[in-house]
Order: C-alpha cells, then structure tokens, then sequence
C-alpha cells in the first residue's frame, strides 16, 4: 500500500469532489457576509497547524497530514458548530503519531495553549484529557483512515539527487529507502534535473497547496506535477533555461560536436562528460498526465496566491510579508531569486508567498489588535477578524438553535423545555 | 435559558458536537452480541462476537482503555493502537486477518476482525499435547507458504510486521493462514524517524534475529524472514527451536546483551563469522559476542543445523528451506519472495489452499475454547446516562431532544458512574443484553 496509492484509503475514500465540498459548508455559508471568508478560515487553520506544528518541531509531511486531517474534519463538520482550534492541536497530535513520530500530548497541550493564546483564544483547556478526547473523535470522523500521501514523494521522486543528501532536505522525504517498481503515474524512469532553487520552490509551492482544499480534491502526483509546472514558468533561471532551449536547439554547449543529437532523458548522462541541458520540456509531455488538469490545477493555485494576497498574518517574524506588496507574479521571482538565502533549519517549511524571504520582512504591528473594523477599505482579511468572525458564527449557530423561527431544523423547542425542566 | 445554553457552549464548545456524535454513533453492541473471551494480551483484550445484521462471526479486540485510579479517561490512543489501525485500514490480502471495522465508543476503541478459529501455537499445542505426533510434512508446508505469502504482501507495501510468532499466526476454520496482531507493525517507506528510535525492543525474544539481538540500529525485513524460520522449526518439532532466557531491562530501560539467546541460536546454527556476515563486527554488541565465544565455551560452536533438521523436517528441501532463512547476514538471508520460489514448494506435495486438506478430521485441532472473563469487564455496559439516551431516544425519537439532554446534562465524568465500570463483569454483561440469554453463570466458565 505504501508505494500503491490507487489501493489507498486516500484514494478509495478521500478524493472529494466540489460539490461535495461545497455542500460540507453549507451550514457555515449561513453565517459570514462573504463567502471569501471560509476561503480565508482555509488559509488562517493551514497557518496556525504549521505554526504549531514547528512548535512541536514536527516535520514538513507530519504538519501536511495533521493539515489533511483537519480539511477532512470539516468535509464532516461546520466551524459554525465546532471549536476548531482544539481540532487543530488534536490534528497535529494525531498526525505526529500516524507518522511514527509522537509527541506527548502535554507538550501539545502547552504549546497550543501559548500559541493560540496570541490569537486571543483563551478557553483552550489545559486539561489533557479534553485533547486526547477530541483526538477519539477525531480519529472516529477520519474514519479511521490515518494514512496519507504526499504530493512530497512524487517531487523527490521525479526531482530528487539520487545519492547525495543535501543538507536542506529531510532525510525521510527524500526518498532514503525507496524502492523500484512502477510509478503511478509514468514511466518510473529518469529525474527531472532541476537547480536546487527550482527543487525548493516547487517544495514551497505544495506546502502552500494546503492553504486551500486542494489535497481534497486532486491527487497529491498531480499537486506535484503542477507545483513543478509553476516552478518551470516562475523561477527564473530555469525559465531562461528553458527559454534557451526551446529557442536554439538543445546542444551540449562548450566544446563538444554541434552535432550532437537533442538529448532526452539525459539523466544518464555519464559524469565524466559536460552535462548536456536536459530537455525539460520533453520531459514533462512525457509524464502520463493529462496537461489540461495540470493547467486547471495551476490556475487554481495562483488563485489562491490571489486570495491569500489579502491575508495579512504579520505579528511574528517568520510571515514577514514583503512578498505581497510586489504582487503575486513578482512573489513567484522574489521567491525564487531569495532561496539561496534560506535558513537550513525551516527549509522546508518554506512558502513561496512569505517563507523565503522572511529576511527582508516589513511586519506591521496591530494587526491582532485590529478587529477588522477597517476590512472594507483595506480588502485585507487579519487573524483577528477571522477569530472573531468563528466566535460570532458559533454565537450565531447557537441563537439559530435556540430560535427554531429563524434557524434551522433542530427542534430547539424541545431543547428549551428540557432545559427548562431541567431547571 | 440561551444563556445557560451559551455557557455551557462557551465553556465547553465541542459540546453540541460530541452529543451529535454520540447520538449517531453505533454502539458495539447493538451491532455484535458477545460470544466470550478469547484472550488477553499487552494492549488489550481479544472477544468473540457475532454480528447481530449477518450472523457472522468475528473476533473483537479491544484496546485497553486507560485509567486514572477508578475512573476511566482519555489519556490519548496509544502508538500501537493507531499503528494497527492505520495499517489495517490500508492493507487487505487472503492471508492477513481482515480488520471488518473499528468503533470508537466509551473511551475505548474496539476494532473488528474476521474471526479465525484457530492459531499456530494452538495447532503445535493440539499436536504436542493431544495428538503427541508432529505436523505432517504437508501440513507443515501449507502453512508455511501461506505465511510467507501473506508475508510477501505486507513486506511489498513496506510493512514489517517485527511480532511474528505463533500466537500471531491466526488460522481460519477454512485453514486458511491469516497473519494477524500488527500492533508493532511498522512502515518502512521514506521513515521519518530510523526504526529503532520508537521501540527499542522489538519481537519476541524466541523469534528475534541474531542482527537484533546484537543491537543492530538498522533492521529490516529480514527480521521477520528469521521469524518465520523460527515459526517454521517450531511447526516442525513442536517447541521453539532457540528458547533462551530474555534478559530483561534494567532499572534505567536499557537494553541488555541477550547472551542466553544467542547461545541458544549458536549451539545450533554455529558461531556466526566475519566472513559470511561482514556488518557483524560493526554491531555494538559485536565485542560482548566475542567474549561470549571465547569465555563462555571452550570452542567456538559448529553448524549442528543439518542434524537439526534429520529428525525433524524429513524431505531434505524442508530443512534446505529452514537453512536459508537462517543465514545469519539479513542481507543474504532470503526474501519472502525467493522463499516462496524455493524447490521445497514446487515439489510434491504442494501446497493446499486449505492447510487441513489432508488432515482427518477427528485430528483437526479443536475450536478456540471461549470464557466468560471474570476481570472488570472492557466490554461496554449500558452506562447511565446511555439508557437514559436510549429512553430519550425512544419516547421523543429527536435527535434535537438528545442534544438538549447532553447540552443541559451534568459535567461528564459525574455521569460515568465508577461502579459501572467495575461491576460489569462480562457474565453480567451478556445476562443483562443478550435476547433470550439469561442464566449465565457469573464464574469463570468454559464454553467451547
Ligand atoms: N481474528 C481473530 N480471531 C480469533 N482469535 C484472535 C483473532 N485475533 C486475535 N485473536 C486471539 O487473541 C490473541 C491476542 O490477539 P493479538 O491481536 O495478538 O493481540 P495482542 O496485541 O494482545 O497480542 C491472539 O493470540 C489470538 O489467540
Ligand atoms: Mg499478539
């Protein structure tokens, strides 16, 4: 199962379609103005699980299922009905252990107290026994079903350095004890040769995938696959590779013959030779994708670049967002030209949007404090509206409850006279 | 009224969810009715049931739920109880016990499987105790192949199972061999943390490589290969073949040198050499090994396995077999796959899908025998405030009704009565649900 993810429970049972998407929040849409906001809700939990989960100093694959976890909750769930910040810590405990890297749940317990104390959350129970009883029913709503797959593996796989470990990677993701048999979705031969900086952006653009419902819908191979598609037309010097090569045609450049034949899959190519450029284009018509989903799929990320463009999340350091005042087109290069400078140990926790260049950050200070009286004017949504937001949604959810006239069919009369009687 | 209501979903927001889900949520046993206890083991216990829809009959094993003193609470699912969740809800092969489902109820988590009758360390009991004569060659070598072939599945979706041994090996009424308890089972694809970090002790210690045993950081695979080696001999002469003493862990939980062991696997399978195990003398026990050799016994031990084998697996493929599943290097010894090719299964006679096939049947091992236990029961009671739903439940048929009673209720734990929990042995349990089954006695009783 674990090479095979067609016989997976990812795949059998967790590959959802829109409508199905759209219908899990459908209690929700009832009670914020702009539906936009659930899109934000989205991006805020992606934030807080990967920000816990470096707390935790989980790794990049155990916070993206721990994110996995949490998108399958609400396919179940309404926030309007949930307190989802307790679902959030119970994600990241659970993930950690479903990836055979546990953690104590009172380190969780005191790490999520502390971090979602910032956003003003102040009712997270310290009790440990309230969290190791929302993991029971989260892992009952996840249907038991514990094993994810990653849109990680395929980019090692089709990118990764064969033997070397470079520094920045993660030992587990890089493919170590990979084994051969096919690939699921082609040849299963050859590496796509790209610059370590191109390698790192596409790593950065599929973390940022799980800012939105994507892993829901696609399957992780063509996450990937995109994420390296977006990385070939926005990182710029394997664009001008590219460029070059489909310009002129593909030479080993220096002293060898012109008269070398094009070279495909030139991943054999031996060691003591020049390196003649690869022909990256050819390889990627060669995946057995269709390209038409890979498009849809890249239109559907740099949507969300768009909309988390007016996410302002800036009150610590690591989310400097200098990246945003240049666009999102601008972000794609910033990101790729600041790579190099990257710090070893959150490499990979990277965002294209606002982890690579967290040197150059502006961070503006407030932005909690701000309620989001000033939305309209700024377009711009903050953590602090969005926690207001959930706590006027429950607020909301509850009175419907209680007012069978306005809300929905909960019988709630019935409730008001048990309660009454129960004094 | 709104304001009670608020404060309790202020205080506690999860509230309304929680009663939604235990509304909703089948109880085990409205789905199974309990036949009687199997066994009961490290993580929990083991139950026979049979479902109420089909009849079906499964085996119910329920994981410990932990305590603090009397009361019953939320301590979060252990490592081995999400390993072996995870795993089975992935995998489905003929010889690897099929998980039907997994209820989560009570605090406690009950996953159900296919039942299997009987079990490898039951047969080799039923042929050393009752029959007093061995498996025959065939039977041996049916079952054999079928758990190297449900070996193969698992080791081909990168899992070691790293608990193989007999009470480990289910067998079906069918006499199918079905791999069961994947309570130490483990992924090896892309690990994010080396194997060795989450347990340091893995498998039994009759059934524990030599490259284990030497403290190898490092394992794979293989580990299970030797285990079945060992499985295999002990089919094959009715008592494990290298029965040492486990040293245990010492006060500060490190692992001791397992010496007794491994004198146990030399005086058998000779000393191992350099030459034929090259990674041998960078394993950290490597030193205590040497010493062993040469202060312990006067001589280093030679190969007695082929003598071993004489009396014991006849046709001489069987112990040819036996002999490469013991090659001390884990990286020579075989594969499950090129187990599974060797000569023995090819020749006469083969391999039955049904591993009793050639066994009369007045020599069949008898059903698993059943108990009532008389431990604090794990199966669940009808707790108060769940009768108290139920009659909600009945006379309002609302879940609206149900979600009042839960929201207005009193803090959980005052509802979860300790006597409950206590009282309710498993006897009184059956008398109080089962339809017509009244009468049973309270004692310890034998069933099967
Ligand atoms: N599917 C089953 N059918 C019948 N008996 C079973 C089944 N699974 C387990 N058992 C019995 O219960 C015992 C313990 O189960 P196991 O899964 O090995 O749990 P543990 O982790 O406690 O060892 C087994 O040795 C076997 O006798
Ligand atoms: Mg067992």
């Amino acid at each position: 199962m674990a090479t095979d993810f067609w016989s997976s429970s990812h795949y059998k049972r967790w590959m959802l379609d829109r409508a199905t998407l759209r219908q899990a929040r459908a209690d929700d849409l009832q009670y914020v103005d702009d539906p936009e906001y659930l899109d934000f809700l989205a991006i805020f939990f992606a934030n807080l699980i990967s920000r816990l989960g470096k707390k935790l100093q989980l790794r990049q694959r155990v916070i993206a299922t721990a994110t996995v976890f949490f998108r399958r909750f609400y396919v179940k769930n309404s926030y309007c009905e949930t307190d989802p910040f307790i679902v959030v810590a119970a994600c990241c405990y659970v993930a950690a252990k479903a990836e055979e890297s546990p953690v104590h749940i009172k380190n969780v317990v005191s790490e999520a107290r502390m971090l979602f104390g910032k956003y003003g959350i102040k009712s997270f129970p310290s009790d440990n026994s309230k969290l190791a009883e929302m993991e029971f029913y989260l892992v009952d709503d996840l249907e038991c079903d514990l094993t994810v797959f990653h849109p990680y593996r395929t980019l090692m796989t089709l990118c990764g350095k064969a033997g070397g470990n470079g520094g920045e990677t993660e030992a587990g993701e890089l493919g170590v004890g990979i084994q051969d048999g096919q690939r699921y979705w082609g040849t299963g031969e050859g590496k796509l040769e790209l610059e370590e900086g191109a390698v790192q952006m596409a790593w950065f653009i599929i973390n940022d995938t799980y800012r939105s419902e994507l892993c829901l819908i696609y399957p992780p191979h063509l996450i990937a696959i995109t994420a390296i598609y977006l990385t070939l037309v926005f990182h710029t010097s394997t664009r001008a590779t590219i460029q070059a090569q489909t310009q002129s045609p593909p030479t080993s450049s220096g002293a060898s013959a012109s008269s070398s034949p094009p070279t495909r899959r030139s991943s054999r190519t031996a060691n003591s030779h020049k390196k003649a450029p690869q022909d990256i284009v050819g390889f990627m018509a060669g995946l057995n994708v269709s390209m038409a989903l890979i498009a849809t799929l890249s239109q559907e990320i740099i949507s969300l670049y768009a909309l988390w463009d007016r996410y302002r999340e800036d009150h610590t350091a690591e989310s400097a967002r200098s990246a945003f005042a240049q666009g999102q087109l601008s972000a794609f290069g910033a990101a790729g030209a600041g790579t190099s400078g990257k710090r070893a140990g959150h490499a990979r926790s990277g965002s294209v949007l606002s982890g690579t260049t967290s040197s150059g950050g502006t961070p503006t200070t407030g932005d909690l404090k701000d309620d989001g009286a000033g939305l309209a004017e700024q377009q711009v949504v903050t953590p602090a509206f969005l926690v207001h937001l959930l706590l006027r949604m429950r607020e909301a959810r509850l009175a419907d409850m209680a007012h069978p006239a306005t809300g929905r069919p909960m019988a709630v009369n019935k409730m008001l006279e048990r309660a009454q009687a129960a004094g | 009224m709104l304001d009670e209501l608020s404060y309790n979903v202020v205080n506690d927001p999860m509230r309304i969810y929680r009663a939604k889900r235990d509304f909703a949520r089948k109880r085990v046993t409205d789905k199974y009715s309990i036949l009687g206890f199997i066994s009961s083991g490290t993580y929990g216990r083991v139950y026979k049931a049979e479902s109420k829809i089909d009849r079906v009959v499964h085996a119910i094993k329920k994981f410990k739920p932990d305590k603090e003193g009397d009361i019953v609470t939320y301590t979060g699912i252990s490592q081995s109880a999400i390993r072996e969740i995870a795993l089975n809800r992935e995998i489905s092969h003929e010889n690897v016990v099929a998980l039907n489902e997994v209820i989560l109820e009570d605090k406690s988590i009950y996953m159900v499987f296919e039942y299997a009758e009987h079990d490898f360390l039951q047969v080799i009991h039923h042929h050393s105790q009752t029959l007093r004569s061995p498996i025959t060659p065939t039977v041996l070598k049916s079952l054999t192949y079928q758990l190297l072939n449900g070996l193969l599945y698992l080791h081909n979706a990168h899992i070691i199972h790293r608990d193989l041994k007999p009470a480990n090996i289910l067998i079906t009424s069918s006499g199918v061999v079905k791999i069961g308890d994947l309570g130490l089972a483990r992924l090896t694809y892309q690990p994010l943390q080396p194997l060795f970090a989450g347990d340091k002790v893995v498998v039994t210690i009759w059934y524990r490589a030599p490259e284990l045993l030497l403290g190898a950081k490092h394992y794979n695979k293989a580990v299970d290969i030797w285990a079945v080696g060992c499985v295999m001999a002990e089919l094959a002469s009715l008592r494990p073949i290298f029965k040492g003493e486990e040293a245990k862990l010492d006060s500060k939980k490190n692992v001791p040198f397992q010496k007794d062991q491994l004198l146990k696997i030399f005086e058998v399978l000779g000393t191992p050499d350099e030459r034929d195990w090259p990674g041998l003398k960078d394993l950290p026990e490597y030193q205590n090994m040497k010493r062993l050799d040469y202060s312990d016994v006067e001589h280093s031990y030679q190969n007695r396995l082929a003598e071993w084998c004489q009396s014991r697996i006849r046709p001489h493929q069987g112990g040819d077999l036996l002999r490469q599943l013991f090659i001390y290097d884990p990286d020579r010894r075989l594969t499950a796959y090129e187990a599974l090719q060797h000569k023995w299964f090819q020749e006469e006679p083969l391999p039955s899908k049904n591993v009793f096939q050639s066994v009369p049947a007045n020599q069949i091992p008898p059903h698993r025998r059943i108990t009532h236990d008389e431990a604090p029961s794990m199966m669940p009671v009808p707790a108060a405030n769940s009768q108290a739903q139920a009659q909600i439940a009945q006379v309002q048929a609302q879940a609206a009704a149900h979600l009042s009673q839960q929201l207005m209720g009193s803090h959980p734990l005052s509802q979860q009565s300790g006597r409950a929990g206590s009282v309710a042995s498993f006897a009184s349990l059956s008398g109080g649900t089962a339809a017509g089954g009244s009468g049973h006695p309270r004692k310890k009783a034998r069933m099967g």
